[in-house]
């Protein structure tokens, strides 16, 4: 199923389907941890009737800290509930109030992000659209996301503005996302795969990808999912 | 012991270019575990005289800058040394 064309670093959206089911199952079978939600598939077909094939694959609900690692708001709200219990210990009410304050200013900060991979019929690759929003609701504004990306993407943004992050319209949406544009992506596949076996390349690419557009938005991904399981 | 040890080893890393990224002279350098993969990229960008440089191991995948080199040689390398490829092409640029 389409073996030729990974070697030429796109893929069928068959081998789409079937990288991004094994993606799946291997993100759910590795340790992560619990900054982390699952990869889901999320079926959606044309005129309302869903069908297997057409989907994209889905991450949603990852937690940042501007300028931080992914963070947990569990682990956020988990700390303040432990210093409450010291606090009532030993009824110190000024301590009380300045934790108050401290989860008024994280909540505050906390960027929320959903990540979704589409496949791109024109470019025969994987294509990241991705969105942030505030704990409230309010979604990010570029300016805003800048704030999570690596400098690294920061300096390219600066340098090329219409072939990286643009904000185009979801394919299964009609509605802006963000986009990581989809050139390029075939050459720096043909090489992360060249020395991957042929019956392996298609549960490769997906992993393989996001080591590399994962880069490019800030979202680090689990070095377990690049062992052999 | 061991703890020391491991804090103070060294990895070597083993550059490899592919595609039409410029040879080094001498490919196998030694890097301490305890570096972030972002001192290898650093460090090839100054070889090479070239800041647009793809990184990628032989696992499939380009490690994150943020990843610790030992934690890199203990999962993906092979013959006691972490092969890195590199080639001048970029995903965008």
């Amino acid at each position: 199923m389409g073996g030729s064309s990974i070697g030429e670093g796109t893929l069928s959206l068959g081998d789409f389907v079937a990288s991004a089911k094994a993606l799946i199952e291997k993100w759910k079978a590795i340790d992560i941890d619990d900054s982390l939600p699952d990869w889901q598939w999320k079926p959606c077909g044309k005129m309302g009737v869903p069908s297997e094939e057409e989907g994209y694959l889905a991450l949603e609900g990852v937690y940042r800290n501007p300028g931080g690692r992914h963070v947990s708001i569990v682990l956020v709200y988990l700390h303040v509930l432990q210093e409450q219990i010291e606090d009532s210990n030993n009824f110190d009410d000024a301590d009380i109030v300045s934790d108050d304050a401290w989860v008024q200013s994280s909540s505050e900060s906390v960027h929320i992000y959903d990540y979704h991979v589409v496949y791109s019929f024109s470019y025969k690759v994987p294509v990241l659209y991705f969105q942030g929003h505030q704990a409230g609701g309010q979604l990010l504004t570029l300016d805003e996301i800048k704030e999570d990306l690596p400098s690294r993407s920061l300096k390219l943004l600066g340098e090329s503005k219409w072939t990286f992050i643009t904000r185009e319209e979801h394919p299964h949406f009609s509605r802006p996302w963000f986009t990581l544009h989809p050139c390029g992506t075939s050459d720096c596949m043909k090489l992360l795969l060249e020395g991957v076996e042929n019956k392996d390349q298609h549960v490769q690419y997906l992993p393989a990808w996001l080591s590399v557009v994962g880069q490019a938005v800030g979202l680090k991904i689990p070095l377990e999912l690049y062992g052999n399981l | 012991m061991a703890a020391v040890a491991a804090e103070q080893k060294k990895v070597v890393v083993h550059f490899r270019s592919t595609g039409n990224a410029p040879q080094l002279k001498q490919s196998k350098f030694k890097i301490g575990g305890n570096e972030k993969f972002l001192k290898i990229i650093d460090f090839l960008r100054r070889q090479i005289h070239q800041d647009t440089v793809f990184l990628y191991v032989n696992s499939a995948f380009s490690p994150n800058p943020d990843e610790l080199i030992i934690d890199l040689y203990n999962n993906f390398g092979i013959d006691g040394q972490l092969v890195v490829n590199y080639a001048s092409s970029m995903a965008w640029g």
